[in-house]
């Protein structure tokens, strides 16, 4: 047989993972959980940095987190129904036409608010890290060989929605240095026309590109595909996987346990798999 | 093997058809080339031939292809995998694996090979395209003739009936090419393989093959026997041009052919064209640099060269050997370790934005990465404004270029070499005093060719603007180069004329050289001058 690689996890362990941490962040609903979770993430993927370019897109995934973050707290802020809490600030309220009934545009800002604002942020910030540290830990190439081949599309899709972000990150750089040879700095939004079509459509291109090597190939067309280097869930996996499934024990279990405490340990068992 | 009855092909809303009322037959074991010119629909009459036009692209087909009796109409191109492999033109987006070895294992993996006959399969390929000392590797990191090499294991591997390859040594160094098409050749011989080129290099090929097709471009063809193709097409080899110069009757197809029946030709003494030259352009002084940012490996180690106005440099080298790390150096996205660059007595990474398209102009490997407007003409329209230049100025220069403009046409929908002649326009519009190609005659036609270096010895002449060009094509660097310099492994080992440098090793050596040995001259316009001198 040939050599089996021993280095990193199976393909989908980092995808299962991720879910485990999704299902504890739902269950858990606590804003000192989010944030442990997130700098669990952050800390994983420093952990495990790598040369590779999936690696790479994961700092584009740290400026969607915090795009996601100041979004959400601006529509916090401007939009909502009214609260009661301490009232921080009050902004100009704007009336709209009685199409859009209960819906507020500015008015008075209380604490209770905010803090909602703030707690969804998070959460969403939680959940954008833990796919993105999914997604740049994993190789999105060696998810196509243990997905099931005779569902075709399913294993296509994947491979192209999970291998979309970090080839776009790589030609991103690509791109923006050839733009500066067209004597046109690209900086802001102005950018986009300018980066992120043409980024959008070689994505497209070699997804197309790509649909159609894996067609003309066979993948999935026979019966019966075999494997040249199987990927093997090992012992090591289960013992990586078992630290984030202890969490969710944790936090199903253990509601009386102090927040601290809790965040404590749910950051130990977000980063443990680093170190296996 | 192939047989092709009354196909039509279109495209909806395309205003041409790409083949129309085409009828043919391949026959077991030939080796057959299809050329035609740039974007006349060379990909898609191989994509016809495994089904991928129309089930995966679209187009309306009329017609019946079958290939070993299958017909490509009910059939998926997934389920003709086993009796066709192709390699696409731009094998790295194709890749499914990171490892070459898992790459070439992909495709026996579908079909459901038992892993042990799975295992002498590959190590078979891996020997037979040179592939075992990388088998490794990452394949992102390996050079493009390595790739392409991967690209043609991994559809040989399932031993497949037909191989359609698409362009396979446009990118390839004249070492690698000629190693592709040594293995292409003895496949065909040894097992009967069935195999279509599609190939503008024809000097590269012609030995090899068969049969032609020629694609005019207007939905017909021909195919007939080599020589009879060859005799009244626009599009031949330097060769071929050679002995319709010098009146032989016969086409040849190899030199060995025409130096059987050439003329001896006394060489009187042609007075050699002085250039002027002008102040230094470039000047790169002791410069190591790596790839990337944070890469530890030297792609330049003590580089110095210097270029000044009035010249065209040519820069050859293997595939790796650091030619593109070079030239990103002249404007400054190259992460120097150590050394200087200077443009102009000007350091390129100072420069601003406007100061550096007037400095160089600069067209990557990857021409697309220039263009980023919603069709040709809009385009054209960007870049007038983004130089500076009267509005039109792009559009003329595109439309002298290339031979089928199709202006409404998406940047990304054109061939590689439209592309190509897109951001060269764009390029050559804003008028630089340094123009810089990193492979520019990929996927370009030979009318196309005589076009561009028109345009780069029109630059040369004026003795401010110089012409930096890294190629593995050595019929243009024998046309236009004044100097070439070598690099191998990072480091420069030869610098010098055109005559010195290609002359000295077999393998770079151009077709009129190797078919008149004993004379100076290195290409047609050579021969040319010598002929008008005469009469």
């Amino acid at each position: 047989m040939p050599k089996v690689d021993t280095g990193s996890f199976h393909p989908l362990f980092w995808w299962l993972w991720a879910l485990t941490i999704l299902v504890i962040l739902l269950v858990a609903d606590s804003t000192l959980i989010s944030f442990s979770v997130s700098l669990g993430a952050v800390a994983l993927v420093l952990l495990k940095r790598s040369n590779t370019y999936w690696y790479q897109s994961f700092r584009w995934a740290l400026r969607l987190a915090a795009l996601a973050f100041v979004l959400r707290m601006a529509i916090g802020v401007v939009i909502g129904v009214p609260m009661p809490g301490q009232v921080l600030f009050t902004i100009p309220r704007i009336t709209l036409p009685d199409l859009f009934v209960g819906v507020r545009l500015g008015g008075e800002v209380t604490s209770q608010r905010l803090s909602t604002a703030f707690d969804e942020a998070m959460l969403l910030v939680a959940l954008i890290l833990i796919f993105a540290a999914a997604n740049a830990l994993s190789n999105p190439h060696e998810l196509l060989r243990v997905l099931p081949r005779r569902y075709y599309a399913i294993g296509l899709a994947t491979v192209i929605a999970s291998s979309v972000a970090p080839q776009s990150a790589r030609s991103i750089q690509r791109v923006r240095a050839a733009r500066r040879l067209r004597g046109k700095k690209s900086t802001g939004i102005a950018s986009f026309r300018n980066v992120g079509i043409p980024v959008l459509e070689e994505s497209l291109e070699r997804s197309i590109d790509l649909a159609a090597s894996l067609e003309s190939r066979g993948y999935g067309y026979f019966p019966n595909p075999s494997r040249y280097r199987p990927h093997i869930w090992r012992f090591r996996e289960t013992l990586a996987l078992a630290s984030p499934v202890y969490g969710l024990i944790f936090v199903l279990l253990l509601p009386a346990l102090s927040g601290v405490l809790l965040a404590c340990l749910l950051l130990i068992a977000v980063i443990t798999p680093g170190f296996i | 093997m192939i047989t092709f009855s009354n196909v039509s092909l279109i495209y909806p809303n395309a205003q041409r058809t790409i083949v129309e009322d085409i009828t043919f037959t391949v026959n077991e074991g030939e080796l057959l080339l299809l050329i035609g010119h740039t974007g006349a629909g060379k990909s898609s009459l191989l994509k016809l031939i495994n089904g991928l036009i129309p089930h995966h692209t679209g187009g309306i087909l009329t017609g019946e292809i079958s290939v070993d009796g299958r017909s490509t109409r009910a059939l998926r191109p997934g389920e003709l995998a086993d009796v066709v492999g192709i390699v696409g033109q731009n094998p790295i987006n194709g890749f499914v694996s990171d490892v070459v070895e898992d790459e070439i294992a992909f495709g026996l993996e579908s079909l459901g090979i038992a892993p042990e006959i799975m295992r002498k399969r590959v190590e078979e390929v891996l020997d037979l395209l040179a592939l075992a000392p990388l088998r490794r590797r990452n394949i992102s990191e390996l050079s493009g003739g390595e790739q392409q090499r991967v690209a043609i294991a991994a559809a040989l591997v399932t031993n497949p009936k037909v191989l359609l390859l698409d362009e396979p040594t446009s990118a390839l160094d004249p070492i690698a090419a000629e190693e592709v098409l040594s293995i292409l050749h003895r496949l065909v011989h040894d097992l009967g393989l069935t195999v279509i080129l599609a190939e503008h290099r024809l000097e590269r090929v012609i030995g090899f093959v068969d049969r032609i097709i020629l694609i005019h471009g207007d939905g017909s063809m021909d195919l007939g026997p080599a020589r009879q193709i060859l005799n009244d097409s626009s599009i031949a080899p330097p060769l071929v041009e050679l002995a319709r110069k010098l009146k032989l009757g016969d086409i040849p197809l190899s030199i060995r052919e025409f130096r059987k029946n050439a003329p001896q030709i006394k060489e009187s003494e042609v007075e050699p064209v002085r250039k002027a030259k002008g102040a230094a352009i470039l000047k790169i002084d002791s410069v190591s640099a790596s790839y990337d940012e944070g890469r530890k490996v030297h792609a330049l180690d003590g580089v110095s060269l210097e270029i000044n106005g009035g010249e065209i440099v040519a820069l050859m080298g293997r595939n790796g050997a650091g030619k593109t790390t070079l030239l990103r150096c002249a404007v400054g996205t190259a992460p120097l370790i150590k050394g200087e660059v200077r443009v102009k007595e000007r350091d390129p990474e100072a420069l601003t934005d406007k100061e550096l398209i007037e400095f160089v102009g600069y067209i990557p490997q990857d021409a697309g990465d220039l263009l980023y407007g919603q069709s040709i003409e809009d385009e054209c329209d960007l870049a007038d404004s983004d130089n500076g230049v009267e509005s039109g100025a792009t559009l003329s220069i595109y439309q002298e270029l290339m031979k089928i403009p199709g202006l409404n046409s998406h940047p990304r929908d054109i061939s590689e070499g439209q592309r190509l002649g897109l951001a060269l326009s764009i390029i050559l519009a804003a008028q630089p005093s340094l123009v810089i190609l990193d492979e520019p005659t990929r996927g370009l036609d030979y009318e196309a060719k005589k076009v561009l270096i028109k345009n780069l010895k029109s630059i040369a002449s004026d003795t401010n603007r110089a012409v930096f060009i890294s190629t593995h094509d050595v019929e243009l660097v024998a046309e236009v180069a004044d100097r070439v310099i070598f690099l191998s492994d990072g480091q420069v080992i030869a610098d010098g004329s055109r005559q010195e440098v290609l002359k000295a090793s077999p393998a770079f050596a151009p077709q009129v050289s190797k078919a008149l040995p004993n004379n100076t001259w290195l290409c047609l316009s050579d021969v040319e001058r010598f002929l008008n001198a005469k009469n």
